[in-house]
């Protein structure tokens, strides 16, 4: 069962509590900086003053804890078959999976029981060594911010040895890919994992060019759209992972204001054009100048 | 919490119509859990709330946040924490007699300390057994009750990762709620967050798929206007990672069909009998996929509808035939020349393919559809994107 009051905030909230108060008596500014650290912005409202009144009787009036132990909570048999699923996941190689006791424990899905339909084909290749071994030592750099020197295959397929410093890691379910990002390097922030070739620790200095991974949201794009052939909920729903606002117009009409990458812009203007004559870009006027051109050209292959 | 994230033009009035208390109390729960992303805009109509989230932006889905909120009784979380401490490691197995006299002792020195009586701790111990926390085991006449074992649990990163890309991947916030505070290195592109609403739905689903049992689906149709109550068989969930849409594919024996139910459109699973011919489903949904390009089966037991359009692209566009491949699902691509390709495909419902071809409008020099209707409209769109930007020479809308 998902939905249970043992995963739930306040019980977390409250172990933190019980956790400190095994220790030594707990006052009530402690008791709101754990709730403000483990549960919701209201939840202070109501954990404390239970606590502190005596209507979960868990604390005694001296502010220490009725349990004797710090509290702990083994994991439900949902969790363990969620956990099994993954460990089949090809994916799971790249990282560090030690849980123990799954043996015996069916999972809760396989591979067999979904079925992603619109995924590009030409993923990373989490079965290839080479890839798992340089994710790896990747993984490792990230953590620890240590500097790496990376052998990588350029879009014109020429080797490029490049030292960065890697930030993070990104991953896109769409095209099932991982990205480095990195800083550091004069040659760009971004690498695709399946272009690098090898990876070693780097001893010198990164810090000569220093940068910010890139803005996430540097462009907006404004569209109009009609609410036929159910296109209000499509739109809404294809760019619900960008930060926007929508508004409505009239009864048919709608206004939606999309932030997002620079980097990004050709795949928004063929999003953009897959919903057809029902979405309008009315700004910025680069934007659509960029839809026109592509109307242009197509109007050019005087399709019959 | 759907309406708001996903729409966010709505007005308090409009969502009035159907009850002013349950906006305020779903205004005021989504503020508390999710206030960092909340925003108000004030238009004509009112006043609009809306969640305006980048997810590239996070490092774990927010709105796991509502399957945190379960509320519980002043018993359930004094006994929670009782239960777990008086059974603290997995040797200490008592009867249901010795955990009540333990809880006793632990309240003496709580202000007012309250009595369970023996029903409510065995109802409560009995809730843990079923959820995997505790076990039991027979000694004698009587029934002792222990804690599980623990699980070393030493993977932060890839609970990091799978909580964000695996289905019910709320399970796994679950257990990072209990893994403690730790450095974060991933991003995620293209991420749909909404599916999380539907975890519970899901988590029913991959039961009923995995013991083969058939099951009641009480759907709401997509206007919101009509339930329906069916039994089915379910056999697979179908995954957009370019809608963030979830769909069950299943057998719907009334109509010897197999069909697509949008998750978020199921509002209740109920587990019925093992079907029998699960798995001749199964290979038959298998056998259909080769002319599946989404999740409509429509024109399934007629024919076929053929597909095929030519593109054209210019040195240095060698990104087209490479695009190509990669989308093709269960198409086709031949190349004619060194710079014109042909995909061809043969499904179900050519309509879903639409929005995809149109993603090459600039290059797309021919294209032919087996349904002629679909055809012409696919080319009066094209007619029709001219006029609304001013390309065939007119003026633009």
């Amino acid at each position: 069962m998902i939905f249970s009051e043992w995963n739930g905030a306040y019980y977390n909230a409250v172990a933190g509590i019980l956790k400190a108060a095994a220790d030594h008596p707990v006052t009530k500014e402690e008791m709101r900086r754990i709730i403000d650290e483990q549960a919701f912005s209201e939840s202070i409202l109501s954990i404390e003053p239970s606590l502190s009144g005596g209507k979960w009787q868990l604390l005694k009036e001296d502010g220490t804890a009725a349990v004797r132990y710090p509290p702990t909570m083994p994991l439900t048999l949902l969790m363990k078959r969620w956990l099994k699923s993954i460990s089949l996941d090809p994916r799971i190689r790249l990282f560090d999976f030690h849980v123990s006791g799954l043996e015996e424990i069916p999972p809760l899905f396989t591979k067999d029981d979904i079925y992603i339909f619109d995924q590009y084909a030409d993923g990373d290749p989490y079965e290839d060594p080479l890839y798992t071994e340089n994710f790896h030592r990747i993984l490792e750099a990230v953590r620890n911010h240590s500097p790496l020197s990376l052998e990588v295959m350029n879009r014109r397929n020429n080797r490029t040895r490049m030292n960065v410093m890697p930030e993070y890691l990104e991953y896109s379910e769409k095209d099932d890919k991982f990205r480095l990002f990195t800083s550091g390097c004069r040659y760009g922030s971004v690498v695709n994992l399946s272009r690098i070739i090898s990876c070693r620790p780097f001893h010198g200095d990164c810090s000569g060019y220093r940068q910010r991974p890139p803005a996430t949201s540097g462009k907006r794009v404004v569209i109009e759209l009609l609410d036929e052939r159910n296109t209000l909920e499509r739109v809404m729903l294809h760019f619900a992972h960008f930060e926007k606002e929508a508004e409505r117009i009239d009864e048919k009409h709608y206004r939606v204001t999309i932030r997002y990458s620079r980097d990004d812009e050709t795949e928004m203007v063929i999003r953009i054009l897959s919903f057809g004559p029902f979405i309008r870009v009315t700004e910025p006027a680069g934007f659509v100048n960029l839809i026109k051109k592509r109307l242009r050209m197509q109007k050019s292959c005087e399709l019959q | 919490m759907r309406e708001f994230y996903v729409y966010g033009f709505r007005s308090r009035e409009e969502f009035t119509q159907k009850s002013a208390r349950s906006y305020d109390d779903e205004h005021r729960r989504i503020g508390s859990w999710l206030g960092d992303y909340m925003e108000f805009r004030q238009t004509s109509e009112g006043k609009n709330v809306f969640l305006s989230i980048d997810s590239r932006l996070l490092c774990h889905n927010p709105l796991y946040q509502a399957w945190k909120a379960k509320s519980f009784t002043a018993g359930d979380v004094t006994l929670h924490f009782l239960i777990f401490d008086i059974l603290h490691v997995p040797e200490n197995a008592l009867s249901l007699n010795e955990i009540t006299d333990e809880i006793d002792i632990r309240l003496r020195d709580v202000k007012n300390p309250k009595t369970y009586d023996s029903s409510t701790v065995r109802k409560k111990l009995n809730e843990y057994v079923k959820a995997g926390l505790l076990c039991t085991e027979k000694q004698g006449r009587a029934l002792l009750y222990s804690r599980a074992p623990m699980t070393e649990l030493d993977c932060a990163d890839a609970l990091d990762f799978f909580t964000e890309t695996a289905p019910c991947g709320v399970i796994g916030s679950f257990l990072l709620d209990k893994t403690g505070v730790h450095d974060e290195h991933f991003a995620f592109k293209h991420h749909y967050i909404t599916q999380a609403l539907d975890s519970d739905i899901l988590c029913m689903l991959f039961d009923a798929v995995r013991e083969k049992r058939m099951i009641a689906v009480k759907t709401i149709n997509n206007r919101k206007e009509e339930t329906e109550t069916g039994w089915i068989v379910p056999l697979r969930i179908f995954i957009s990672v370019q809608s963030g849409r979830q769909y069950l594919m299943a057998y719907v024996p009334e109509i010897k069909k197999t069909g697509s139910f949008r998750l978020d459109y199921i509002l209740s699973v109920r587990c019925g009998n093992v079907c029998e011919a699960f798995d001749e489903y199964r290979e038959l949904l298998d056998r259909m996929q080769k002319h599946l390009w989404g999740v409509s089966t429509q024109g399934a037991r007629g024919r076929i509808e053929h597909v095929e359009f030519t593109v054209r692209y210019g040195d240095g566009e060698e990104y087209i035939p490479l695009r190509l491949e990669r989308e093709k699902r269960c198409g086709r691509v031949e190349r004619l020349d060194a710079h014109t390709s042909r995909f061809s495909a043969d499904v179900y419902d050519a309509g879903e393919m639409v929005p995809w071809i149109r993603t090459f409008i600039c290059r797309i020099e021919s294209i032919c559809f087996s349904d002629k209707k679909l055809e012409e409209q696919f080319k009066q769109d094209i007619e029709s994107m001219y006029r609304l930007y001013g390309v065939d020479g007119g003026d633009a809308k």
